[in-house]
């Protein structure tokens, strides 16, 4: 493979490129040869319960951690040869946000930006403002909340072409969680890179324009969130006024498992649910509960079977 | 207000210093202010022989009728090597180590700065934290030795006050390599405590044992108190300590460079 010494900002080339990417840690592997490629200018989802190694993948993308096999180039640079370029060009939020609890949020983020070779300081108190952050007070006397809207805004403070958020909205209020996503869309409008990893699936939903799915160390599917939300399995829970009419649903398209308590029918759909409610509601649907579609699930629906 | 990792780490270190500094100053002057009344002690000598012959080795006990003698014995032999001692390692452990294990390095390793040029950094805070403390103690036994007379020579002083700032700076360095290598601020204390301790072991029980007296010379104790240290003058044997420590850093800042941060 050859490295690029400048980077590149050709829209076909990737902000992101790992080549069998694997991390040990002493005889378990935290990360088992991962192939991931992020193009330039779109929000990455990267997906996976706790422990699936997502943490260990943005570490090493990050310089942080030394593959033990395999590569990752950010930007067209390989990672390994030029850690300090390709820091420079990320903002980066850690999955556990660390500060200076003795200094103020306005001194740790100048100091941060100063080691960036300075950073504006109307930026940072523009984004600060935007987060509701008090920048006067002491990191270490903020909520845990408060504390991750240091670290987001830290990320974001220097205009870097690729970001790199571990965990963002950990913390944050609905409304905070809000901005946060319109921070995302702003910039990948203006053309960045977003890498963010989470294991709530309605978070990256809502924001990403594609997914990689972690299991194990490994990358089991990268998908658009489009096709991901027509193949997830969705869970409904259906009240009716009468009996349940068992047959009926069961022989819907697209109804996995249906499981019935009294009047309530417990249903696990793929894709589409639009069907199941229209053949239901001529049977006097009382109410209609429609539960998260959780990633363990999206997951039983691809691999169910296999690990 | 901070514009680099070291100025960070000083205003980090601003209170710590000025409380270390009060407090061991403060110990010194006292010691200083008593010298008159033990050196118009009538039988100061008879009092001494009550001693046993171990502690009138180790501490030097029989040179305490002069003033280099007697700040040897209440304050070089034990109680500033000591606090130098604990002040380096605790230092040189927290400074690195410290701050990787609670997460603090993450986002400070992943600006423009170097690994190396951070480290860097923290060396030169340490060992600026080390020197003024020596500083401050010095001012205060030097000033308190002007009030009571006490006719001792500020180079011996100063000499006694570089070697125990030396020793610090030694371990301190050791500590600071040590949290380089591994990332433990447990190991780093650790391993300096434990070459503290046993230079210390091996200091006295050359002084005791003949066939231990050879070994001594390895001690970075012995190269510390061996002259005195105040009485001895500036010996060449003092850059000896500095030395171990930017060898161990030497060592250290490679591997630091190419290892896995906070694992």
């Amino acid at each position: 493979m050859t490295v690029d010494p400048t980077p590149v900002s050709d829209p076909a080339t990737a902000a992101i490129r790992t080549h069998a990417l694997s991390k040990a840690y002493g005889r378990t592997l935290g990360l088992d040869s991962v192939d991931l490629i992020v193009p330039e200018g779109l929000v990455f989802g990267y997906l996976g319960p706790n422990g699936a190694g997502k943490t260990t993948t943005i570490r090493l993308l990050m310089g942080q951690l030394r593959p033990s096999g395999g590569s990752a180039m950010v930007l067209g640079l390989d990672v390994a040869s030029n850690r300090e370029r390709v820091q420079a060009q990320i903002g980066y939020l850690p999955g556990d946000f660390t500060a200076y609890p003795d200094l103020t949020g306005l001194q740790y983020l100048t100091y941060l930006g100063e080691l960036r070779g300075g950073v504006d300081r109307a930026h940072i108190t523009g984004l600060s403002e935007r987060l509701g952050l008090d920048l006067t007070k002491k990191v270490g006397s903020l909520s845990h909340g408060n504390r991750q809207k240091v670290g987001l805004v830290q990320a974001f403070m220097h205009s870097p072409p690729l970001l790199i958020l571990d965990e963002p909205s950990s913390g944050l209020d609905p409304l905070v969680q809000r901005e946060f996503l319109s921070m995302v869309r702003e910039a990948r409008a203006a053309g960045r890179t977003v890498f963010l990893s989470s294991h709530i699936l309605a978070e990256v939903e809502a924001v990403a324009d594609s997914v990689g799915i972690l299991r194990g160390g490994r990358l089991v599917i990268v998908e658009s969130v489009e096709s991901l939300r027509e193949k997830a399995l969705r869970r409904l829970e259906l009240t009716f006024e009468r009996d349940v009419p068992v047959r009926a649903l069961a022989a819907v398209a697209g109804v996995k498992d249906i499981q019935v308590d009294n009047r309530s029918a417990l249903l696990v759909v793929e894709g589409s649910t639009a069907e199941l409610i229209s053949v239901a509601a001529p049977h006097g649907v009382a109410n209609v509960r429609t539960l998260e579609a959780g990633l363990e699930q999206i997951f039983l629906s691809f691999y169910g079977e296999e690990d | 207000m901070f514009r680099s990792v070291f100025s960070k780490q000083m205003y980090d270190e601003r209170r710590r210093l000025l409380m270390w500094g009060l407090a061991t100053g403060l110990v010194g002057s006292l010691m200083m202010f008593l010298w008159p009344s033990m050196r118009d002690m009538p039988d100061l000598d008879e009092f001494l022989a009550n001693y046993p012959q171990a502690m009138r080795d180790l501490f030097n006990i029989e040179a305490i009728t002069s003033v280099a003698g007697f700040l040897n014995a209440e304050l070089f032999s034990f109680l500033l090597p000591g606090l130098f001692l604990i002040f380096g390692i605790t230092r040189g452990a927290a400074l690195v180590a410290g701050e990787e294990e609670t997460g603090k390095l993450e986002l400070v390793l992943v600006t423009s700065i170097s690994r190396v040029r951070f480290a860097l950094h923290k060396v030169a805070a340490l060992t600026v934290s080390i020197v003024s403390l020596a500083v401050t103690i010095f001012l205060f036994v030097w000033v308190s030795g002007l009030v009571v007379d006490a006719g001792l020579p500020t180079g011996e002083l100063a000499a006694g006050m570089t070697s125990v700032m030396f020793l610090g700076l030694e371990h301190g360095l050791l500590a600071m390599a040590v949290g380089l290598l591994t990332g433990s601020k447990t190991w780093a204390t650790g391993v300096a405590s434990a070459v503290a301790v046993g230079g210390y072991v091996l200091y006295a029980a050359g002084k005791f044992v003949d066939a231990v007296e050879p070994f001594q010379v390895a001690s970075p104790i012995y190269h510390a108190l061996e002259s005195g240290p105040v009485g001895g003058g500036f010996r060449p044997i003092f850059l000896l300590m500095p030395l171990v420590g930017i060898v161990a850093l030497v060592i250290a800042l490679p591997r630091f460079d190419r290892r896995d941060i906070g694992v």
